[in-house]
This record gives C-alpha cells, structure tokens and sequence, in this order.
C-alpha cells in the first residue's frame, strides 16, 4: 500500500510529469532515425543529465526508454528501414502494410499495441520481479545456446516460402557476424588486415544498408508510383481489432517480459521470437504473414515494448543488466552513488520512481506515438524518385552518426548492393540480419558449453529449461498438427 | 513536409556538431566499470575546457579496437582514450602491438583492489582450500573469467606463478554475467573488483576468499590479504585494475598539459572523490612522469607473473 502511495506521489510531481513526457517525445522521434540507437541517446542523456538530481534525470531516461523502443517501428512500417534492432521484426509485416495503403493504420496499431505491452511489462515489474528475477538468474550457457538455436529456427519464418534461400543468407550473416576480433580469445578472424574490421561488422550498418538502402535501390529500379495511402479519420485502431488478438497480445507480453528479462537478449529478441511464435500459432491470418499481416505487426511491437519491464528486473534485483539501455541506466545509477545490487530492497524509492515514470511514459507514448501519424504518412506520396534518394542520403547520415566514421558508410553501401542483388533475384534479406544478430549469443555459449562439459552431447548439459523444452515441443506440435487436420 | 524532412536531417548532423570539439573514447562497454568512471570526471572536466567531450563507448578485443582507433587518430589531443590497465600488457599477451608506451597519460584517475570470490554456498570456506582442490585437480575448478587480458585471467596468470594451481576457465561477457555464473552454481569461483561484489558480499550472496592485496581492506575487514596464505605474493604487489585517460604519443606537450590539468581540475571536484570513495576505488590523480613511474611499475609485476609460469 505504502509503495502504490508513493509511486502515486511520483506521478503527479510537475518535473516528473514534464521530464518522462519530454523524453518520451524524444524517443518517439530519435527512435524513428537509424543509426540513432536507443543506447546512443541513452547514453547522451545520463551525460547530459549527470548534475541534474535523481528524480527528472530518471524520469527523462525511462521516457527515452520507452519512446525509443516505440520510435524504430516508424521507419520499419514506412520505409522498411528499422530504426532498432528491436524493430527489425516490426517490418515484415509492417512495410507490406504501408506498400498496401495502410500505412497510417499500421503506426496507429504499432503504437496502441507498444502501450498495451509497456503497460503489461511494468506489472510485471511491480508486481512479479522477485519470481521473473529467479527464472532469470537459473538460465545458464546451455539455455541461453539453446535460446539462440530456437531463434535460429526463424530463419523458416522469414524465408517467404524458399527455406533453402533462407538458410544461404543466414549463413552468410552468421559468417559475417563472425568477422573481427572474438570477444572470448581475442584472435582475429576473416579480417583481411584491415583494421577497421576488427570491430566487426555493426548490424545497425548492416540493417540500415540490407532494409534501408537495398529497398531504396530496389524500388528505383522496380519505377512503380507511390502507393495511394488509406488515410481513415481514426487513426486508434477500433477496439474489436485490439480485443480479437488480446490472446497475441498477451502471449507476446508474456513472452516479451521473459525474454527481456534475460541477461544479453533484449527487445530485438524479444521482437523476433514473438513474431515467430505467432506465426507458427496464429491458424487464420486474414492476410499470409510477410504480406501484411496485422499479427505480424502486434507480436514483435508487443514484444518489444513489454520487454522494458523485463529488462529492468534482473537490473533491480541482481545488478545485471537485461539489455544495452538497462546497461547504460545501472552505469548511470552507479554514477550517482546508487549501489548496484538488489536496488529493489535497498532502494524502494527508486524504485517507485521508475515505475511512475514508466506509466507516464506509457500514457505520453500513446499520445505523442499517435500524434504526426498524417504528416508521416504523406512521406509516401513522395515520388520514389524523389523519396528514394532522400532515403538514401538517410542511410548515409544514419550510417554515419553512429561512430562518425566514414567507413561504416562504405560497409553500409556494400550491404545495400547485396540486399539489391538479393532482392532482384528473390533471395529474403532478414535472415542474413538474424545471423549477424545471433552469431554473438550461438557462438559464445557454445565455447562456454564445451569448456564447461567438454563436449556439446545433449545429455550433458540437461538443465531444467532444456528438459521443459524438449517434452514441449514435440507436443506442441502434434497439437499444432492435430489443429491442422480437423 | 520539406521542413519535417529537413528536421529529419539536421538531427543526426547537429548531434554529430556536438562531437566535434574532444573526443572521448571509452574502451568498455556502457554501464561498466570504466564507463561510470569515466563519464562523470568528463563531465566535470568539461567545466574546465573550452569545449566539450564527446564520449563514445568503442568495445572489442579486451579494448584492444578503441586503442588502435584513438592511436590512428592524428595526434592533436583531440582524440582521447579512456581506459583501464589492460593496454599495459597488449604486447606480452600478443592481443596489439600498442601498449600505453604509444600513448601519453592525461591524468591516472584511480586503482582498485580485486578479490577471489565464490557462492555463498560454496564447499571452500578459504584460499587455501580453493587452492589445495585445485592442485588436486588441476584444470578442472570453473574458473568464471572476463576472457584473455580481462581481470580474473590475469589474476589467475598470478596464482599459478605462486601456486602452481590451475583452473578451468570459462569467458563470460562480463563481470557482471561473471558473477551471476558464480551465483547460479555454473562456476566455482571468480576475481571481481570490491566495486563489483561488495553489495553481494554484505547481503551473503558471495563470500571474498581473499584479497589480492598485502592488506585487508576497511570495506571488508575480515577478509585477509592474499599475502596472508603466501607471502610470495607480495612479489607482484601493490597491483590493481587502474583508469586513466591518454593521448597519442607525440602530442604537443602543451596541449597535454592543458588536458591533465582541466582533467585534474575535475578529478579534484569533491563530488567525485565522493563518487571514487563510494565505488572504493582508489584515488591516484597522477600525470606525466609520476603516471609513467606508476605503469612501469605495474607492467612489471604483471610481466613477471607471466614469465615466472
């Protein structure tokens, strides 16, 4: 009771009120930019904000937080460039929709459905942290390798009917993800000398040179008109619509908080598991998924959003971050002298604080994440040879402004060739992502796996997870199968 | 529509305007250990420069990716590398060619002094009986590590020196994940900063075995220095993780003298010596020769822990 009064203090205190929306607006659009990650602008406000006092400090940061992860379905509906990796997912139904007219419904749909799983993360986080907080801290490398070969297991969903292509360009983006100095032995691989490349190869540049500038190209060389856009009077998607897929949604959440609430894997996991989990449940899409499904769009926007609260549990109660933002926010509470592990009990004010802002965030997300959709919208009835090119000009100033370094730009253009190359001889794109994604998470618990059992043999390494997962699997199948039939 | 595209535009340059006066690369990751030190001293430090520091986290290869990337840089003082100790040893662990004798130091900020931990839980109630298992069994302790170059890899580089022990070690991402292996029972036992254990240590999540130190720590007075089981140990000590700030080699002696002495301005800032005490580290406020005496001496101690396996 004494914790609901003082989250209620929190939400009606003017600075609180002020810094969550102001970061919230923030988010919407930085999120919207690729190359602008939400761990970039994170991270320049726990700068910014460094003398400021804790409260709107915290409250600015959890507005980005939410707004960010909101912002990058933006671009991916519009443009079929993400502006996150957590979007990723959110374009492959989301474009189609935009290439069907129906932009504007999409971002009204995206936005509501990202509401709906912020709201749900953050009772998550209010009321199930010490339970989530438990699951997370049993997962071990032998779970987490498994969680990356299930994500692997995407690859089927995403290869639009060719799983034989599909395979090839994960391949290679689990081969390039591989390029560059390995984190675990510090030996560099495939790097040809150059130094550049001892980083490794960024995904956002590859994200924003396979959807960005591949389409841009793809489009200019198709010449087609612009898609004459829907514009309803209501942009809030009809109650029926949200109602109809409440149990999506609420798998998505579920799925969404679990996932964010594992150490390494954050919203753009989240985003891609869900959006696969509903493909292979959803029985009757009024539309096939990676045509314009609605299903495809409210899995990852869902996911992503409620992976928030997710994340933030095993930062409040472990001091280990669920993702990159909560990474930068556990260094920024450090900053201010606030002890790292179990904030939960150690500091319960804190804690009421993040979770104020979350809702204010969440309420400031539907307002500001409705809001602009018209104006967005007339982007599209930009000629494409006009649009294009602007859209390309964006890649390279998103490529750019990630390290301001003039050779992500190249790679970005190198990417964008192949995702032409690609697209012309209907090769899917999103799976040579999903390997550079994954390539990080597959490769390093399987070395932990082997140096820990010495050999990766299944009996081994059983762990709890790893048993619920092999009994559930084959009967959710043969349930699934069993649907088919009848 | 054109000015909302414009707007679109001018965001990504105007934040890139921002990042033209220093640049301030840190060579770990967000929300880590170097990260939170070194963003509030720069945001300090900004008080007393002309401009302001723009800061970049450039992760990779124990660090080696930002310092080559500072290092490739012209040397203008324009580029700066915030890092910690791991650059003293690239050449001896053939991780670069670079080390900090390619660069000049601005300011050492701190060191800290590191501790051997296990579970709660865990059968070895002391050093000595975590060291005894591991001589009977050599290579088969799980020893959580941060990979080749990081903290508990190079502790564990010392306690073979002088032991002989040698354990099974798993690379994690971080010392966070590190510490979460110990905790759920994956390892046996890991090497953490008092920065990064003492909250789990007063709450009774994990117990410090020992500290790599020649004296017990006021933060934790009832764990015994590491000298204590062996006083060949000393040999190697003091040694710690440190954090400084540094420019190419070769830049002009007054613009680094500007540098340390705007960084020192902001090192002295009584709000972070109170940061530096809250994470225990160690203030050292060193520049020039005294911060060059201070590697050597460092890089020393580690090269003979190495070379006596």
């Amino acid at each position: 009771m004494q914790g609901f009064l003082d989250v209620l203090s929190f939400l009606i205190r003017p600075e609180v009120l002020l810094c969550a929306g102001l970061g919230t607006l923030l988010g919407v659009y930085v999120g919207a930019i690729p190359g602008l990650s939400g761990t970039m602008a994170v991270s320049l406000l726990v700068s910014l904000t460094y003398t400021w006092s804790e409260v709107p400090a915290i409250a600015l940061i959890m507005g980005m937080f939410v707004g960010v992860v909101y912002g990058g379905s933006r671009s991916a509906i519009l443009l079929n460039i993400p502006g996150a990796p957590a979007a990723v997912a959110t374009g492959f139904d989301g474009y189609p929709l935009a290439q069907k007219g129906k932009a504007a419904q999409a971002m009204g749909l995206a936005c509501v459905q990202s509401f709906i799983g912020t709201v749900l993360g953050i009772l998550a986080l209010a009321l199930l942290t010490p339970q989530i907080a438990k699951i997370s801290s049993l997962f071990k490398s032998v779970d987490f390798l498994l969680l990356g070969l299930i994500a692997l297991l995407l690859v089927g969903s995403v290869s639009r009917g060719n799983l034989l292509k599909g395979l090839l360009g994960a391949s290679l983006g689990l081969f390039l993800g591989c390029i560059g100095n390995t984190s675990q032995f510090s030996v560099n691989r495939f790097t040809l000398g150059i130094r550049y490349l001892d980083g490794g190869v960024s995904f956002i540049v590859a994200m924003i040179g396979l959807f960005g500038a591949g389409e841009a190209l793809y489009q200019l060389s198709l010449d087609q008109p612009p898609v004459r856009q829907e514009v309803p009077k209501r942009i809030i998607p009809p109650l029926k619509t949200v109602l109809k897929h409440l149990p999506l949604t609420l798998f998505s959440s579920v799925l969404g908080i679990i996932v964010g609430a594992l150490p390494g894997a954050g919203g753009d996991m989240a985003a891609l598991l869900s959006y696969d989990a509903a493909k292979r449940t959803v029985r009757k899409p009024e539309v096939p998924f990676g045509e314009g499904a609605v299903e495809g769009l409210i899995a990852p926007e869902t996911a992503n959003n409620a992976a928030i609260g997710g994340a933030l549990i095993p930062m409040l109660t472990l001091g280990i971050p669920g993702d990159a933002i909560t990474a930068v926010l556990l260094g920024a509470l450090s900053m201010r002298g606030v002890s790292h592990l179990s904030l939960l009990s150690a500091r319960p004010d804190l804690f009421h604080l993040i979770l104020a802002a979350l809702i204010l965030a969440a309420v400031f997300l539907l307002l500001f994440g409705l809001s602009g959709i018209r104006v967005f919208v007339k982007m599209l009835k930009i000629p494409k040879g006009l649009l294009m090119p602007i859209i390309l000009v964006l890649c390279v100033v998103g490529s750019y402004a990630i390290n301001m370094n003039v050779y992500d730009v190249l790679l970005m253009v190198l990417f964008g060739f192949l995702s032409f190359v690609f697209k012309r001889f209907s090769y899917p794109v999103a799976p040579v992502v999903l390997g550079l994604i994954l390539r990080n998470l597959l490769e390093t618990n399987t070395v932990r796996v082997v140096l820990l059992f010495g050999d990766l043999s299944m009996f081994s390494v059983l762990s709890p997870f790893l048993l619920a997962l092999l009994i559930a699997l084959p009967i959710l199948s043969w349930v699934r199968g069993r649907k088919e039939r009848v | 529509m054109k000015r909302l595209l414009a707007l679109l535009l001018t965001i990504p340059l105007l934040l890139g305007c921002t990042k033209t006066a220093v640049n301030g690369i840190i060579q770990w990751g967000e929300g880590g250990g170097t990260d939170t030190l070194m963003r509030p001293l720069c945001s300090y430090t900004e008080g007393y420069l002309d401009g302001t520091i723009a800061l970049r986290n450039m992760t990779g290869g124990t660090g080696t990716v930002a310092t080559q990337y500072v290092y490739d840089k012209p040397a203008d003082g324009q580029t700066l590398l915030l890092g910690a100790e791991n650059p003293a040893m690239y050449d001896a662990l053939g991780l670069s060619v670079l080390t900090y004798a390619d660069f000049d130091c601005v300011i050492l900020i701190g060191s800290e002094t590191v501790g051997v931990t296990v579970a709660a839980s865990s059968p070895y109630e002391d050093f000595a009986s975590l060291i005894d298992a591991a001589k009977a069994n050599p290579d088969t302790i799980r020893l959580a590590t941060t990979a080749k170059g990081g903290l508990p890899w190079t502790v564990a580089r010392f306690i073979e020196a002088v032991t002989g022990a040698t354990f099974n070690e798993i690379p994690y991402d971080s010392d966070a994940t590190a510490r979460t292996a110990v905790l759920n029972g994956e390892c046996d036992v890991t090497v953490m900063k008092l920065q990064a254990g003492l909250d789990a240590a007063n709450e009774g999540a994990i117990r410090y075995l020992c500290l790599f130190s020649d004296a017990a720590s006021d933060a934790l007075p009832d764990v015994p220095p590491i000298t204590d089981y062996d006083p060949a140990f000393s040999a190697y000590l003091p040694w710690g993780p440190f954090y400084g700030v540094f420019v190419k080699k070769g830049t002009d002696p007054k613009t680094r003298e500007a540098l340390s002495d705007a960084f020192l301005n902001g090192f002295r800032e009584p709000a972070y010596q109170t940061l530096l005490s809250d994470l225990h580290v160690e203030p050292l406020g060193l520049c020039g020769d005294e911060a060059n005496a201070y590697i050597n001496a460092w890089r020393t101690a580690s090269l003979a822990a190495l070379n006596a396996q």
